[in-house]
């Protein structure tokens, strides 16, 4: 154990007395664990956030089935959903995106009584009259937007609206650039007459599978020379599996980016790493001159390895946090959330968990030891005569 | 007498079977007895530091055994080898190969590091040996701040501190100066006293009258062995 504690201190040491060379390897581990730190904290942000709001959304989401695609429903529907066994509340929905100004908006239409819990007002009222919204408070910042304000938006200019309030919400990156209004305002806008995006269906615990079965089966027009095209039903967790497929492509595009990263760093590592290496080759002769066996250099240099990386990965993780605290994720947010430009508008969401920083820490070992330990290896099994040349 | 060191027709060739191959040394038999002041003499190029290398395991040999003790440890592993120079062999090197980040007492004490000896006792017995060799007022300061023959002295404090049988210096009159070359003599007549074997490699005259043999090198192949009982 004393044995233990001695290269442990040596290691020490040895990192402080060649603290340039150590500085350079930790500022290089970190410029290469922050950004995964990031990523990985916004992507585990904004998957938390979503998951939370898929949690809280309706049970079932019905559309129209047009070859494959989602396709406006017909709200004749509505009453059939209504009568069914186990349906709780059922409301038709308006999903659509415009421009506003040079933003892409979403446009959500929804029956007033039927707001989500999580939209928070920051200021004014929810709309009641024909043509009044409120607003994300992401949109209002953005544009300097205030209550009372009149707007038109590009997919529809004929169509007037007036913003009656602002909101907020628990997942920041869905108030960002939403504007919600009544169902009849937005079926107006999109020339959506009769027919709604999709149709939400709140069950009763338990019901979902069956209910989600049976609209399929039974009141999904089956035959083929039918007018009306099929039903597509999606529940919660049919939901919650395309939102993770899809997350996770988004997520692998950005591995994948960081990987080509990764391998770029290692050579950038070996170098720096190998930097001063003539001497480190020296002080490794003179060790095994007076007697340091192969393994016991090794030790140290692995020991050196593992303080380097827990000083570098704590770091690269707090450089995640101010990154994300004061520049809003930039750069890196983009790989994440669709056109937010560099600078997100709204708070992007992240969230620190512990096995993506155990992960950094791995990354920064692997790193250091990639970088010195076939070197020193190589450096202690010579003769010493031959390192100390 | 005890024989302590012996090699049998030990060769060291570089760059083998190359046509820059170099013969370092030629076979080579000689016996070192213990308890004696042995010196390796001859010209630059001659093989001196080679052979020294050779029979401090410092450098493995191309053929040819070197029986250490009564061991043959030409055959030695890496462990092994490293075993004898922690606790048989001290060496000081012509250029004294000193850390030049680590003071006078941690460059003395790092040897002591693996046998799990903790901070304090290998400060106290580093600052120690260094006393003894006239450096108490060097003990913090990094190598670069000292003489060669203080550079020298902490070299030999180092070689000593583990109290190894046998000490090999090579070319130690080299780096320093005419007064420091005093100090070393009486440093190696005082472990001799100690009853340690000194082996020395160099081509500076003053040790002629000081050993008490002496094998001539030249070109790599032994040429001559005096004996004498000067001390």
């Amino acid at each position: 154990m004393k044995r233990h504690l001695n290269f442990l201190f040596a290691a020490i040491g040895n990192i402080i007395r060649n603290k340039v060379r150590s500085l350079i390897l930790i500022l290089c581990l970190i410029a290469v664990l922050f950004p995964f730190i990031s990523a990985i904290s916004i992507s585990e942000g904004i998957k938390y956030q979503s998951l939370i709001s898929i949690e809280e959304g309706a049970d079932i989401y019905v559309t129209s089935d047009h070859y494959g695609s989602n396709a406006p429903i017909s709200l004749q529907y509505l009453s059939r959903f209504q009568e069914m066994d186990g349906v709780v509340k059922v409301f038709p929905r308006v999903v659509g995106r415009t421009y506003f100004v040079n933003r892409l908006a979403a446009i959500v239409g929804i029956p007033s009584g039927n707001i989500p819990q999580s939209i928070r007002l920051k200021g004014g009222v929810i709309f009641r009259e024909k043509g009044e919204v409120v607003i994300g408070k992401g949109l209002a910042k953005e544009f300097e937007l205030q209550i009372g304000v009149r707007f038109t938006l590009s997919a529809n200019p004929s169509k007037l609206f007036r913003i009656t309030g602002i909101f907020d919400a628990d997942a920041s990156i869905w108030s960002a650039n939403l504007v919600l209004m009544d169902f009849e305002d937005a079926s107006e806008f999109f020339r959506l007459e009769g027919k709604a995006t999709d149709i939400l269906i709140y069950t009763r615990p338990g019901y979902a599978p069956v209910l989600a079965r049976e609209i399929q089966e039974k009141i999904s027009p089956s035959n083929r020379h039918s007018s009306e095209p099929p039903l597509r039903v999606q529940d919660k967790s049919l939901v919650k599996k395309y939102f993770l497929r899809g997350f996770n492509y988004k997520a692998g595009v950005f591995t994948a980016l960081y990987t080509v990263a990764f391998a770029l760093a290692i050579p950038a590592l070996l170098v720096i790493s190998g930097f001063g290496q003539t001497e480190r080759k020296k002080e490794i002769g003179v060790l095994k001159a007076t007697g340091w066996q192969t393994q016991e250099v090794m030790e140290m240099v692995v020991l050196e390895n593992l303080a380097i990386s827990l000083t570098s990965a704590p770091l690269a993780i707090l450089m995640a946090m101010a990154w994300l605290k004061l520049f809003n994720g930039a750069f890196i947010a983009q790989f994440f959330i669709a056109e937010i430009g560099l600078m997100a508008p709204f708070p992007v969401p992240s969230r620190f968990l512990p096995l993506p920083c155990l992960f950094a820490f791995l990354f920064a070992m692997v790193l250091t030891m990639v970088g010195s330990l076939y070197s020193i290896w190589k450096t202690a099994t010579i003769p010493p005569v031959e390192a100390m040349r | 007498m005890d024989l302590i060191i012996r090699t049998e027709k030990l060769d060291k060739f570089y760059y083998l079977g190359r046509p820059e191959e170099v013969r370092a040394l030629n076979q080579i038999d000689l016996e070192i007895y213990k308890n004696r002041i042995i010196l390796i003499r001859g010209p630059s190029g001659s093989g001196k530091t080679t052979l020294l290398n050779l029979i401090s395991t410092m450098d493995r040999p191309t053929r040819g055994q070197i029986f250490l003790f009564g061991e043959d440890i030409s055959k030695y592993s890496d462990v092994e080898l490293s075993r004898i120079r922690q606790k048989r062999v001290g060496f000081i090197f012509q250029n004294f190969n000193l850390l030049p980040r680590l003071s006078a007492w941690e460059n003395v004490a790092f040897p002591l590091l693996p046998l799990g000896i903790l901070e304090n006792e290998r400060r106290r017995r580093a600052v120690e040996m260094l006393i003894q060799l006239k450096l108490e007022k060097r003990v913090n300061h990094p190598p670069e701040q000292m003489s060669g023959g203080e550079q020298q002295r902490v070299a030999i404090a180092r070689a000593l501190i583990n109290d190894p049988e046998i000490i090999m210096a090579d070319e130690p009159t080299s780096n320093i100066d005419a007064e420091s070359v005093k100090i070393l003599l009486d440093i190696f007549t005082d472990l001799k006293r100690k009853g340690k074997t000194i082996i020395i490699s160099s081509h500076d005259p003053i040790f002629l009258d000081f050993s008490e043999t002496v094998f001539f090198l030249k070109d790599g192949n032994l040429l001559d062995v005096k004996q004498g009982e000067k001390l």
